[in-house]
């Protein structure tokens, strides 16, 4: 179960700006210029000037502080975790080219976070497998939200025997707890890091195809998709230019939310045994690792990966608060 | 109303069967389909008899939909779960009933224990939201769901069983499948961690839902006829939000088990989770898909339980025949 509520639809983001505060008439326009259609410049205000959807958005976004410092903590440390080795230089990728260097050493001004059970620098290892964790992780929610989203658009546009077929599927889908289903992926076709990336993502998208359903469920009995649909508009054609563009704020949100879910899925498949394998890590992976030796005292092959996990954790899922906050600030606001 | 029971139960049997068709078909996607498993055991010397015996012994060799047939009949009739490839005895029955009971009461008592500490929380946070004490449990339960659940296991394991009051690392461990239960001390950490996996969830879930409750109308009501806060707490808000608690018990199980899983290895606890895990590093699928389908129907029976029992508590459902 989610902690989360799932977002509110954004239905009214889409009517023409400035109907709903305006009426249907700008305002400051004379009799005249509404019967010829023709405005003079002098009669509009700049104040009155109607924000961009995505600059509304951005706004409401920066109003949010604790978004937008994630914002700064998440870029510095993707920053960090991909451009680090070139500043930061240590070998990674070779357990022959640690012989010699000391195991589970502690932090010193050569390795500044010590080194781990097999030699690897801990620094350099946190930036290598940091890179890992983040991009596995934005894959697999993409992923998740890719196939939800055309799987619940189907489901909830096209609604009849369909949609309960779809649905019932989803129901059985959903009863089979997702670590196990994972695990059973991983046991029979293997655990290559693609694979990984496949597996949490065709398996985390049941939740996210229920919320795209009811979205598309209300956008396409409303006026412009019906509108739409009258003047002979495809079922293509209604479902990508009404029913995906309008619940996209949805979507989004969702999507932040599966990428956080898929590095901690990662994570735990790494303590299982099951994740990326050496000499290749993730932070789970290091976690693994480093827990089994917290028991000699090794701090530093937990804490530093510990907190820069829960910090990536937190930041993704305040991002996604905050973006899910602009669909029901734009609702309140219009 | 005993047409929404019999359509409940009917819609909960169909899901099991949908799964059970799922997992029976995983293998036939393998490189050499059904026969993978042979091929995989026979690998050190691969000849056409050791494959033909090894196939003919499991019933490989018959075509998909008998196999199936007697795959489903095995189950219904017999609760037959197959076989496994690895162990000895390989009755899959026979292995899952020793490890069931342990992770069912594992999971059980995380979950009573989750709810007992949640739910209170979750009402106070929404009680006094947005003041400093709402922020600060806020953050705390947020901490405790960041935190991987293995971090958070031997985090707890290296402060109360290594450094401090000595708990037992793991349980007790015996024969028979109760033997786990001579020696509660063992079950206190697992049970801790699996609990602290929970709260983090529940009480956000318990707060926005009474937070829900608190700004309706037969609140504002209630004060306004000049009911203290403590009546409007529990009678108004407790026992509208109670059904909340009802959900929380039929979604969170996938999570609960997923949890399980996590913490059963971390304690070395012989449960699903611990079997399914050291299976799938085998590659013994057999136990894998086995382990599955159990905890396939745990989920749909605890979900037909809490759908059920909110017909009971909650008349609105009860009256309408249906909530959805």
């Amino acid at each position: 179960m989610s902690p989360r509520k799932p977002a509110k639809s954004n239905i009214e983001e889409f009517v023409a700006p400035g109907v709903l505060e305006h009426g249907l008439v700008a305002p400051g326009l004379t009799e005249n210029e509404l019967l010829t259609g023709v405005a003079s410049e002098a009669s509009f205000d700049p104040s009155d000037k109607i924000e961009s959807g995505f600059r509304q958005g951005a706004r409401v976004f920066a109003q949010n502080k604790l978004a937008m410092i994630s914002v700064f903590v998440l870029g510095f440390l993707v920053i960090a975790c991909f451009f680090g080795q070139y500043v930061w230089h240590t070998n990674q990728t070779s357990l022959l080219a640690q012989i010699g260097v000391p195991q589970n050493a502690a932090p010193s001004l050569s390795h500044p976070l010590g080194t781990d059970i097999n030699g690897f620098d801990e620094l350099g290892r946190i930036l290598y497998g940091g890179k890992y964790s983040l991009t596995l992780g934005f894959l697999a929610g993409l992923i998740t939200i890719l196939i939800g989203t055309v799987y619940g658009m189907i489901s909830g546009y096209f609604g009849g025997i369909v949609d309960s077929i779809m649905m019932r599927i989803l129901d059985a889908a959903l009863s089979i707890p997702s670590l196990f289903l994972i695990i059973a992926l991983v046991a029979i076709f293997g655990k290559s890091t693609p694979f990984l990336i496949i597996v949490i993502g065709t398996t985390s998208w049941f939740l996210t195809a229920r919320l795209i359903r009811s979205d598309a469920l209300v956008i396409k009995n409303l006026e412009y998709s019906q509108a739409s649909i009258s003047m002979g508009a495809t079922k293509l054609h209604v479902i990508r230019r009404h029913v995906f563009v309008n619940s996209m704020g949805n979507i989004v949100t969702v999507g932040t939310f599966s990428v956080a879910d898929s590095i901690q899925l990662l994570s735990a498949l790494g303590f299982l045994g099951l994740g990326i394998q050496l000499p290749a890590t993730d932070w789970g992976t290091m976690l693994n690792e480093g827990t089994q030796e917290l028991f000699n005292g090794y701090w530093w092959e937990v804490f530093p990966v510990a907190i820069l996990f829960i910090i990536v954790i937190v930041c993704i899922n305040f991002i996604g608060d905050a973006l899910r906050d602009i669909s029901e600030v734009r609702l309140r606001e219009r | 109303m005993l047409y929404y029971i019999a359509r409940r139960i009917l819609q909960g049997f169909f899901v099991l069967i949908m799964v059970l068709i799922f997992t029976f078909t995983l293998p036939y996607f393998l490189p050499h389909g059904a026969l993978n498993a042979a091929y995989f055991t026979c690998s050190e010397h691969l000849t056409p008899s050791c494959i033909e015996g090894f196939a003919n012994h499991y019933g490989l060799n018959q075509p998909y939909w008998t196999r199936l047939w007697h795959y489903l009949w095995g189950i219904f009739a017999h609760g037959n779960l197959g076989l496994s490839f690895k162990d000895s005895p390989p009755q899959l029955t026979g292995i899952l009933k020793l490890y069931i009971p342990r992770t069912f009461f594992l999971a059980l008592c995380a979950f009573l224990l989750a709810t007992i500490i949640a739910i209170p929380l979750g009402i106070f946070q929404a009680w006094r939201r947005n003041r400093p004490s709402d922020y600060w449990f806020t953050g705390g339960t947020f901490m405790l769901y960041a935190t991987p659940p293995f971090v958070l296991g031997f985090l707890l394991l290296d402060a109360f069983s290594i450094h401090t009051i000595h708990l037992p690392d793991s349980p007790t461990v015996g024969v028979h499948p109760w033997a786990i239960f001579t020696d509660p001390r063992g079950f206190i950490l697992p049970v801790l961690t699996l609990t602290a996996l929970q709260i983090g969830s529940y009480s956000r879930y318990m707060r926005s839902n009474v937070i829900d409750v608190l700004v309706q109308d037969y609140i504002r009501t209630a004060r306004a006829k000049g009911c203290s806060p403590r009546q409007i707490l529990v009678r108004h808000t407790f026992r509208n939000a109670m059904t909340s608690i009802v959900t929380i018990l039929g979604l969170s199980i996938p999570t609960l088990l997923a949890g399980a899983v996590i913490t059963e290895s971390v304690f070395n606890y012989p449960g699903l989770g611990l079997i399914v895990v050291s299976a799938a590093v085998n590659f013994d699928t057999q136990v894998v898909l086995g382990v599955t389908v159990v905890v396939t129907a745990m989920t749909v029976l605890g979900n037909l339980i809490a759908d059920l029992s909110l017909v009971l508590i909650n008349p609105r459902i009860r009256i309408t025949g249906s909530d959805r």
